[in-house]
């Protein structure tokens, strides 16, 4: 039974602009690593968001542990959304605020708008918060601002803060595509672990082939927002990915 | 490569052009010389009482009366002049609070409801901005009386424009990573709002504050002109009982709370940003 299953996604920005998403159909199970890789521009980040609906489809059908992800109200999406931790290419955090603050900022769809306002966040969320942060090894910043950090402790800061969410899935945009090749494999390797500890499903857009190839257990490949390739990493061959990349090349 | 007989024919077409356009340009600026004149004639040949003015001594004396200062009115100056100050700085006060729908409805990328709701805010700004303070003052006034509530009033609503249009410019270049990033998380609208926007637009916003309120500081010592309190009403005042010299330490005392006014926001802005 599948954790995470998507029928015949179609995204359009705009009602007369072009299909991104021609028809993507796939299924995530629980303890897959699940990569989407695709040339730039195939509609990789799209389909992801379309998870948690930061891009709204216009047609099509996610199931996410039972639940008709499309047909959610906003107060339904919001408590679907904090289900689901989200990791990003330029870590988004909040620069000009402590770690500490960018990693509570993940339990904010379990808290109220005044706690919020306040920052009134529980014993228990900050005890969590330290002990994620030890997790990921930045016990010793938890008091410096973001903007303090190198690419790779923010990377780290933004795992700690989706890792908040107590998951039930992870979405990975790009995790390492603004990080240099040694911490990249670094942080794929951390997450890989934590998602094994979590027992969380990884669904992954990643740019480099050779990091999905190495860590990812299934692989899906898109071109021009069409699926090419679904299966398992083993399945995989150089024909293949010449394949899907082959628009990069004209 | 070009015949010669082309070339010829390219250097006429481009000393034509260029005839053409220095016609052109002497008309304008045979308008722009008319215009002046014609202001200059009638706006101070015909208005001025040349009887009155009389010669360039009578000019230098009556100027020469406002040289001196009167060391009597400077204890009677400390009480306006605080007065001053704390109408700047409730009218700036103020002012923000006013600012908060404005901003929140002028900025295109979290606006409510784009088609009624931003022309609403770029209206309220531009009311603001376009008349005068002392306009403001003298509306005030007549709304709630003479004294500084008029003053602080005036303030406020001047101070909607520039602090209202600076911040909703600061909202709508803000990096939308961290926007996305809160949403994703599950947060409300409101929670985007406190934790990915604030904190990115706060130092812009709290400049522009400051700002402001150096500038209020300026407007409120001449909103006593219309009744509304400060040092202002000292001037009209001294100016009133031909008091040139107690005009001039007035002059000098708003002078003084101006320089005050730069150096506070000067070191407040250092420490903040």
């Amino acid at each position: 039974m599948s954790i995470l299953s998507v029928r015949d996604l179609r995204v359009r920005y705009s009602a007369s602009g072009p299909e991104i998403l021609k028809g993507i159909s796939f299924d995530v199970e629980a303890d897959d690593f699940f990569a989407i890789i695709g040339p730039s521009g195939a509609g990789k980040s799209t389909l992801i968001r379309c998870i948690n609906r930061l891009v709204e489809p216009i047609s099509g059908k996610i199931t996410l542990y039972g639940t008709d992800v499309l047909s959610l109200n906003s107060r339904k999406l919001r408590r679907l959304r904090r289900d689901i931790g989200m990791i990003f290419q330029e870590f988004n955090l909040v620069d000009r605020m402590s770690v500490m603050d960018n990693v509570l900022s993940g339990r904010l769809g379990y808290v109220s708008n005044f706690t919020a306002l306040f920052r009134l966040f529980s014993k228990e969320d900050i005890g969590s918060a330290l002990s994620v942060l030890d997790r990921v090894g930045l016990s010793d910043h938890v008091d410096k601002r973001a903007d303090q950090l190198s690419g790779g402790q923010r990377q780290r800061v933004g795992i700690a803060r989706a890792l908040m969410q107590n998951p039930k899935l992870l979405l990975l945009d790009e995790p390492t595509s603004s990080l240099d090749p040694k911490i990249s494999r670094e942080v794929m390797a951390l997450i890989i672990e934590i998602a094994a500890e979590y027992k969380v499903p990884i669904l992954c857009n990643i740019h480099d082939v050779q990091l999905a190839l190495e860590f990812c257990n299934k692989i899906i490949g898109l071109q021009d927002g069409v699926k090419m390739f679904d299966g398992p990493t083993s399945k995989m061959n150089s024909k293949k990915l010449d394949e899907i990349y082959a628009m990069e090349v004209l | 490569m070009a015949s010669a007989s082309t070339t010829a024919r390219n250097v006429d077409r481009i000393l034509a052009a260029r005839t053409k356009a220095k016609f052109g340009r002497s008309i304008i600026y045979a308008a722009v010389i008319a215009m002046a004149v014609f202001s200059i004639k009638t706006t101070i040949i015909d208005d001025t009482d040349w009887a009155r003015l009389g010669s360039v001594a009578n000019v230098l004396a009556s100027a020469a009366e406002f040289l001196g200062v009167d060391w009597g009115l400077l204890p009677n100056l400390l009480e306006p002049a605080i007065e001053t100050i704390m109408v700047a700085t409730l009218g700036t006060l103020l002012g923000v609070v006013v600012c908060v729908p404005a901003i929140w409805f002028g900025a295109l990328n979290i606006t409510p409801f784009t088609p009624v709701t931003y022309p609403l805010a770029r209206l309220m700004m531009t009311l603001s901005r376009s008349i005068h303070e002392i306009v403001w003052g003298l509306f005030f006034v007549a709304a709630v009386g003479l004294g500084a509530l008029a003053g602080v009033l005036a303030l406020a609503i001047r101070s909607v424009g520039f602090i209202a249009k600076m911040s909703a410019e600061a909202i709508e270049d803000l990096d939308p990573n961290p926007v996305e990033a809160i949403r994703a998380v599950g947060g409300s609208d409101f929670q985007v709002f406190i934790y990915a926007i604030l904190p990115q637009v706060l130092p812009v916003i709290v400049g522009v504050v400051i700002f402001e309120w150096e500038i209020n500081i300026r407007r409120s010592s001449i909103l006593g002109l219309v009744g509304a309190g400060g040092l202002g009403l000292v001037f009209f005042r001294q100016l009133n009982t031909f008091n040139f010299p107690g005009v001039t330490t007035v002059i000098l005392a708003i002078l003084a709370l101006i320089l005050f006014g730069e150096i506070v926001s000067y070191y407040v802005r250092k420490a903040i940003i």
